[in-house]
C-alpha cells in the first residue's frame, strides 16, 4: 500500500476529471460535489503521506521505481523527501480551498473549470514526486495547458494576452531545461554506459566543470522564469492579475514554488561546483527581486497586483535563503515556500472575495470595510500580519531563519535584505489601512455583505495553518531537515574539493553517494517485487 | 567518336534552358513545356551514360521515363484545359487567387 | 543469402499488386452503379486499405524481382504510414464527396488508392528506377486529385501549380539519378554505394564535381516534395486550393513518400559521403541549413496566417525541417527517430485536417476566425483539434512531444560523439526556438476556438466516418504518448538496415 500511495494522490484528481467528462454539463452543482469531493479525498490521501512519512531516515521515501519506457531508459520513478512532503501537501490543501471558492464565481464553463484545476493538481504534485528527470519534464509540462486554459478562459479583461504570454515564457524555459536533460542523458551514458534520467543515479555522477556552468544555466533559467527570479517576472503580474482566483492563488501557492523546488531538488545537487560559481550573481539577482517587488508594491492601484508583486519580493528571500547555502538559509527558504503558498494564497482569496461583491480591486475604492465587514477584516488583518512577518505567525518562523542564514553567509546580504522586510510592511499595513479603515467613502460599500459560512470554512483552515507554523513549526523543521542536510552534504562536498584540492576526499565523498544511491534503489526495486 | 563529355554538356545546357524556362516563362504551355525539356536532358546524360559504360539499364530507364512523361503530360495538358475553361487565360500572372 | 531466394517472388509484391487491383475495383463499381454508390464507395475503398493492411501482415520481410524489391523494416514501416495516411484521407472525405463531386467518386477514392500504391513501391524500391516510377506513380494521381473541383478556380489552380512543380522536382531528381548511375554504372543503390566508395578510394577520396552536382539536384529535388524552403512556394497554394483531405495525405502521405525517398538515395545510397571528413563531398550539412531554413520560415510564416489550411501548409514545412534534424543525425537513433515522428505526425495531421474538413464543410470558410467559439457549441470537437494541434506543438504527455524529443536526442548524441558534429547542436538551438513560435500559432487556434466571448453560430455535425478518423488521430496522440515504446522498439529495428 505504501508503495501506491504516491501515484494514488498523484492520479486521482486525473481519474476525477476522467469522471467530471461523463457528467453533463448543465448539472452545475453536481460538477462542483464531484470535484470537491475528488480533491478532498486526495487531500486525505495526502494527510496520510504525511501520517506515514517518516521524519527521521534520510533520503527518499515511498519510493516506486517502475519501467516506464525500457529502450531509452526512461523510469517511472517516484519518492519524496520532506519538502516535497510539505509541499505536495499544501497543493493538495490549497486545491481544495480553490474549488471551494470558485463555488460561485465561476459560472460559464464550469466543466471544463474543474476539469483543468484537477488534471493541473496532477500535473503539480507529479512534479514534487518525480525522481526520473524525464518524468519530472514531463509533468512540469502537463500543468501548462492547464493554466493557459484557466488564465485564458475565466480570466480577467486582458486575459488572452497574460495567458498567451504565461504560456511563452515558461515554454522558453523549459525548452532549454529539455536540451540539458538530454545532454545530461548522454553525458550520463558517455560515463557509465547505461542509458538513465534517473536523477538519484545521476546524481552520483561527476558532471565536468565546464559543462555543469552550461547545464546549471539552462536549468536555472528554466526553474528562474517559474520563480520568477528578477528580470524574468514580467510574466508574473499579467499572469496572477488577469487570473481567476483559484487561478492566481494556485499560480502564486504551488507553480511559484516548482521553480524554488527545481533549484533544491535539481540543479544544487547536481551542479554543486557550479552553484557556487554562480552563487553571487543569484543573491544579487533575488535581492534585487527582493527590493525591486517591494518598491513596485508599494505603488500598486490595484490590490491584486499589489499581491502578484510581492510575491516577486517573497520569492527572492525563499532564493536567497536557498544560495545562503547554510542549514539555517535553506531550512528557512523550504518553511518559507510554504508560508508564501498559505498566505499569499490566503491573500488571494480574499481579494477574490471583496471582488465577487464589488467588482473591482482598486485599493481607492474601498475604506472603511471594518464596520460594514468585520469578519472579513479580522481574516484579513490575521493573513496581512502573516504576510509580513509577524511574529507568532508563520512568516516569521520563514524570514527569521532566511535572515539569519543570509547573515551568516554574507553580511552585506543579510542587511539589504532586512530592508526588504520593514518595506513588506510598509506597502502591505498601508494598503491595508487604505482598504479596511478609516470612513466608508463610497456608497456603494456600505451595503456589502460579511463573508458566508463558505467563505468562512475556506479562512479558517489558512488561519489554523497560520498559526500552527507561526507557535509550533518543529513536526515541519522534523522533516524537512534530514532532506537539507543531504542537499547541503553535496554542496559542501563541492566546496571542500574547490577549497584544498581535494581531489580525494571529492572521489571519496561521490563513491560514497554513489553506494547510497544504488542502496536506495535496490531496496525500491526488491521492494516493488 | 564523340566523347561522352560533349553529350553531357548538351544534356547541361538543354536542362538549363528548361529549368530558366520554367522559372521566367509567365505561359503556363511553355513552363510545361521547359519541365519536359528537362526531363529529356536527363535522358540524354542517361542515355550518353548508358553508352560509355555498356550497359542496357540507361536505355532501360529512358523508355521508361518517356511513358512517365507522357502520362504527366496527358494530366498537365487536362489541366490546363480545365483552367482555360474557367479563365480563358494561360498566362500565369492571373493566377493570383491565392499568393504565388 | 541471395541464391535461397526465388527470382521472382510475387509473393511480397501482394499488397500492392491488391490496392492495385482494389483501385479499379472502386473505380468500376462506382460505374457499375450509375454513380449512384453513395458512400458504399467510399467505404469499400477503405475496406480495401484494411485488407491491404491485413496482408502486408502476412507478407512478411524479403526480396523479389531480385534487388528491385524489398520488403524490410523500413518498407513495411513506412507502408503502414501510407496506409493510414490513405484511410484517414478517405474517412474525412466523405462530406466533400457527398455534396461537391457526386459524379466522380469512383475515380477520387480510386486516384487516392492508385497514389498509395506509388508510394507502397516507392517504399519497397532497392534501385533507383523503380524508386523513380514508384515516386511519379504516387505524384500524377496527387496533381489530378488537387485540381478535382474543376469548377472552382482556386482548385485547378492548385492543380496546375502543384502539376508543374512536381514535375520539375521529379526532372531535377531524374537528372540526379542519370549522374549516379553515370559514376556508379548501376541502378541499384547497395551496389552504387560500393561502387561509388571503390571509385572514391582509387580516387584518394575524390570523384569530383559530378558527385556533387548529382547531390545538389537530387536534394533539390526531394527538397521539392518535402516542401522544403527555398522549394517550399508551392505548398501553400496548393494546399490552400485542393480539397482538404487531399491537401492532408499531401501534407502526410507524399511528405512520407519524400521522406522514404531521402532515406533510400541519401542515407543509404550516399551514406559514405555524409561524413565531414570527407568534405567536399559532405551533404549532411546541406540538409542541416535546408532543415533550418524549414523550420525557421515554416514556423514564422505561419504566425502571420489567416486561413487555417496555409497555416497547417507553413506548419508542416516546419515539421519536416524538425524531420531533417533526425535525418542528417545519422546514427543509430536517428532514422528510429524519424520514423517515429513520422508516424506520430500521421495521427496528429490527419486528424486537424479532418476537423478542419468537418468545420468547411459547414461553414464553408477555412478562416481561423470562422472557429471563434466553437468550444461552447461543439466542446468534442474543440478538443480533439486542440489536442492534435498540442501534440504537434510537441507538449508532453502527447506523442508530438516524444517524437520531437527523439530526434532532439538522436541529433545531441551525435554532436556529442565527435568534433566534426558540433554543427548539429545549432539544429537543436533552431529546433527548440522555432517551437515556441509554432506553440504561439497553434495555441492561437485554440485561443480563438476558446477564448471567444461568443458561441459560435455552427453546431458542427460530423460524419460518422470522418469521427471514426478523428478518434484514430486522438487515439494515436494518446496512447503513443503514454506508451511511445511499441512504436519506438519497432522504429529501433530500422536503424539495422542502414547497416547491413
Amino acid at each position: 500500500m505504501e508503495h501506491l500511495i504516491l501515484p494514488l494522490v498523484i492520479f486521482f484528481p486525473s481519474i476525477g476529471a476522467l469522471l467530471l467528462l461523463l457528467v453533463p454539463e448543465r448539472q452545475a452543482d453536481t460538477i462542483r460535489g464531484v470535484s470537491l469531493i475528488v480533491s478532498f479525498v486526495t487531500m486525505l490521501l495526502s494527510f496520510a503521506v504525511y501520517y506515514w512519512f517518516d521524519p527521521v531516515a534520510s533520503g527518499m521515501q515511498f519510493e516506486l521505481n517502475q519501467l516506464w519506457i525500457a529502450s531509452v531508459g526512461i523510469n517511472f520513478h517516484l519518492g519524496i523527501d520532506g519538502i516535497s512532503l510539505l509541499l505536495i501537501v499544501l497543493t493538495t490543501i490549497l486545491t481544495v480551498l480553490c474549488i471551494l471558492s470558485s463555488w460561485r464565481s465561476v459560472t460559464k464553463g464550469v466543466k471544463g473549470f474543474h476539469i483543468s484545476m484537477l488534471v493541473l493538481a496532477t500535473g503539480m504534485i507529479g512534479v514534487f514526486c518525480a525522481l526520473d528527470l524525464f518524468l519530472f519534464y514531463i509533468f512540469w509540462e502537463v500543468m501548462l495547458i492547464p493554466m493557459y486554459f484557466i488564465i485564458g478562459i475565466w480570466g480577467g479583461p486582458r486575459k488572452i494576452y497574460a495567458a498567451i504570454k504565461f504560456v511563452l515564457f515558461t515554454m522558453i524555459g523549459s525548452l532549454l531545461m529539455l536540451v540539458a536533460l538530454i545532454y545530461i542523458y548522454f553525458e550520463f551514458h558517455s560515463l557509465t554506459g547505461e542509458y538513465s534520467f534517473d536523477l538519484l543515479q545521476i546524481m552520483s555522477m561527476q558532471v565536468p566543470y565546464q559543462a555543469q556552468l552550461w547545464l546549471f544555466a539552462a536549468f536555472a533559467l528554466a526553474f528562474a522564469i517559474k520563480v520568477p527570479l528578477f528580470p524574468f517576472h514580467t510574466w508574473l503580474p499579467d499572469a496572477h492579475v488577469e487570473a481567476p482566483t483559484a487561478g492566481s492563488v494556485i499560480l502564486a501557492g504551488v507553480l511559484l514554488k516548482m521553480g524554488t523546488y527545481g533549484f533544491i531538488r535539481i540543479c544544487m545537487p547536481l551542479f554543486p561546483e557550479a552553484t557556487i560559481a554562480y552563487l553571487p550573481y543569484i543573491c544579487i539577482l533575488s535581492i534585487i527581486a527582493i527590493i525591486y517587488g517591494a518598491l513596485v508594491s508599494m505603488v500598486q492601484k490595484d490590490i491584486k497586483s499589489l499581491v502578484a508583486f510581492s510575491s516577486v519580493s517573497h520569492m527572492g528571500f525563499v532564493m536567497l535563503g536557498l544560495f545562503a547555502l547554510n542549514q539555517n538559509g535553506v531550512e528557512g527558504s523550504v518553511m518559507q515556500m510554504i508560508n508564501h503558498g498559505v498566505s499569499t494564497g490566503a491573500l488571494f482569496l480574499l481579494v477574490g472575495m471583496i471582488y465577487e461583491r464589488r467588482h473591482t480591486r482598486m485599493i481607492a475604492d474601498f475604506g472603511g470595510l471594518a464596520k460594514v465587514m468585520p469578519a472579513f477584516s479580522v481574516f484579513f488583518m490575521i493573513v496581512t500580519l502573516s504576510s509580513i512577518g509577524l511574529p507568532l505567525t508563520n512568516g516569521f518562523v520563514g524570514e527569521f531563519l532566511i535572515l539569519l542564514g543570509a547573515f551568516k553567509a554574507n553580511v552585506v546580504y543579510g542587511i539589504v535584505a532586512a530592508s526588504g522586510v520593514i518595506l513588506a510592511a510598509c506597502y502591505m499595513l498601508w494598503m491595508y489601512q487604505r482598504v479596511v479603515f478609516g470612513k466608508v467613502t463610497n456608497a456603494q460599500n456600505e451595503k456589502l455583505s460579511d463573508l458566508s459560512p463558505r467563505e468562512k470554512l475556506i479562512l479558517v483552515p489558512i488561519v489554523v495553518l497560520i498559526f500552527w507554523i507561526g507557535i509550533y513549526p518543529k513536526p515541519f523543521f522534523e522533516r524537512i531537515e534530514p532532506a537539507v542536510k543531504d542537499v547541503l552534504t553535496k554542496i559542501n562536498g563541492a566546496r571542500l574539493s574547490s577549497a584544498d584540492d581535494g581531489q580525494d576526499a571529492a572521489q571519496m565523498f561521490i563513491d560514497e553517494s554513489k553506494e547510497i544511491s544504488t542502496v536506495v534503489i535496490d531496496e525500491g526495486v526488491t521492494a516493488d517485487e | 567518336m564523340v566523347p561522352i563529355s560533349a553529350y553531357l554538356i548538351l544534356a547541361a545546357v538543354l536542362f538549363g534552358i528548361g529549368s530558366v524556362g520554367v522559372l521566367v516563362s509567365r505561359n503556363m504551355i511553355i513552363m510545361f513545356m521547359s519541365v519536359e525539356l528537362m526531363l529529356n536532358a536527363a535522358n540524354m546524360a542517361l542515355v550518353a551514360f548508358s553508352r560509355a559504360l555498356n550497359l542496357m539499364d540507361g536505355h532501360v530507364i529512358v523508355f521508361l521515363v518517356l511513358t512517365i512523361a507522357a502520362a504527366e503530360a496527358a494530366v498537365g495538358l487536362a489541366l490546363i484545359v480545365a483552367l482555360f475553361r474557367n479563365r480563358e487565360s494561360v498566362d500565369i500572372d492571373r493566377f493570383n487567387l491565392m499568393k504565388w | 543469402m541471395e541464391a535461397q531466394l526465388p527470382p521472382y517472388s510475387i509473393k511480397m509484391m501482394l499488397p500492392e499488386l491488391f490496392l492495385f487491383v482494389w483501385a479499379l475495383v472502386v473505380i468500376t463499381f462506382d460505374l457499375l452503379t450509375r454513380r449512384k454508390s453513395g458512400s458504399a464507395v467510399g467505404y469499400l475503398a477503405m475496406l480495401g486499405l484494411v485488407i491491404c493492411g491485413g496482408i502486408l501482415s502476412i507478407t512478411g520481410y524479403g526480396r523479389g524481382f531480385g534487388m528491385m524489391f524489398i520488403n524490410d523494416p523500413v518498407a513495411v514501416f513506412f507502408k503502414v504510414i501510407f496506409l493510414g495516411a490513405a484511410f484517414m484521407a478517405i474517412g474525412s472525405s466523405f462530406g466533400i464527396t457527398n455534396r461537391k463531386i457526386v459524379n466522380h467518386r469512383g475515380e477520387y477514392f480510386g486516384l487516392i488508392l492508385l497514389s498509395t500504391v506509388g508510394m507502397m513501391f516507392l517504399a519497397s524500391s532497392q534501385e533507383l528506377l523503380s524508386l523513380y516510377i514508384g515516386l511519379e506513380l504516387t505524384t500524377i494521381p496527387l496533381f489530378v486529385l488537387a485540381g478535382f473541383f474543376k469548377d472552382d478556380r482556386k482548385s485547378v489552380e492548385s492543380g496546375i501549380k502543384y502539376m508543374i512543380m512536381g514535375a520539375l522536382s521529379s526532372a531535377l531528381l531524374l537528372y540526379g539519378i542519370s549522374f549516379l548511375y553515370g559514376l556508379s554504372g548501376t541502378t541499384d543503390i547497395v551496389q552504387m554505394k560500393i561502387n561509388l566508395a571503390v571509385t572514391q578510394l582509387a580516387n584518394e577520396g575524390d570523384i569530383g564535381v559530378i558527385l556533387i552536382l548529382a547531390t545538389v539536384t537530387i536534394l533539390a529535388g526531394i527538397g521539392f516534395k518535402l516542401a522544403l524552403p527555398p522549394f517550399h512556394q508551392w505548398a501553400p497554394d496548393v494546399y490552400e486550393g485542393s480539397p482538404t483531405p487531399i491537401a492532408a495525405f499531401l501534407s502526410v502521405g507524399s511528405k512520407a513518400a519524400g521522406i522514404v525517398a531521402f532515406v533510400k538515395i541519401m542515407m543509404l545510397g550516399l551514406e559514405a559521403f555524409y561524413d565531414p571528413v570527407m568534405k567536399p563531398n559532405d551533404w549532411g550539412i546541406l540538409v542541416g541549413v535546408l532543415a533550418i531554413a524549414a523550420m525557421v520560415w515554416g514556423n514564422v510564416a505561419a504566425v502571420r496566417q489567416s486561413n487555417i489550411k496555409r497555416m497547417l501548409a507553413f506548419s508542416s514545412i516546419a515539421q519536416a525541417g524538425y524531420i531533417m534534424i533526425g535525418m542528417v543525425a545519422m546514427n543509430q537513433y536517428g532514422l528510429a527517430a524519424v520514423g517515429f515522428y513520422t508516424f506520430v505526425y500521421m495521427f496528429a495531421n490527419m486528424g486537424a485536417f479532418a476537423i478542419v474538413t468537418v468545420v468547411e464543410d459547414q461553414t464553408g470558410s477555412c478562416k481561423i476566425s470562422s472557429y471563434a467559439g466553437l468550444s461552447r457549441t461543439s466542446p468534442f470537437l474543440s478538443a480533439a483539434l486542440a489536442v492534435f494541434l498540442l501534440s504537434l506543438a510537441g507538449i508532453p504527455p502527447l506523442a508530438g512531444f516524444f517524437a520531437k524529443y527523439y530526434v532532439f536526442a538522436a541529433a545531441i548524441a551525435m554532436a556529442g560523439s565527435s568534433n566534426g558534429h558540433t554543427w548539429l547542436y545549432w539544429l537543436v538551438g533552431v529546433g527548440l526556438l522555432t517551437t515556441v513560435f509554432a506553440l504561439y500559432y497553434y495555441a492561437n487556434v485554440i485561443k480563438t476556438a476558446y477564448f471567444a466571448r461568443e458561441a459560435s453560430p455552427y453546431r458542427l455535425r460530423p460524419l460518422r466516418p470522418a469521427l471514426l478518423v478523428i478518434a484514430i488521430g486522438l487515439l494515436g496522440v494518446l496512447i503513443f504518448g503514454v506508451v511511445p515504446e511499441t512504436i519506438v522498439d519497432f522504429a529501433r529495428d530500422l536503424p539495422y538496415y542502414i547497416a547491413h
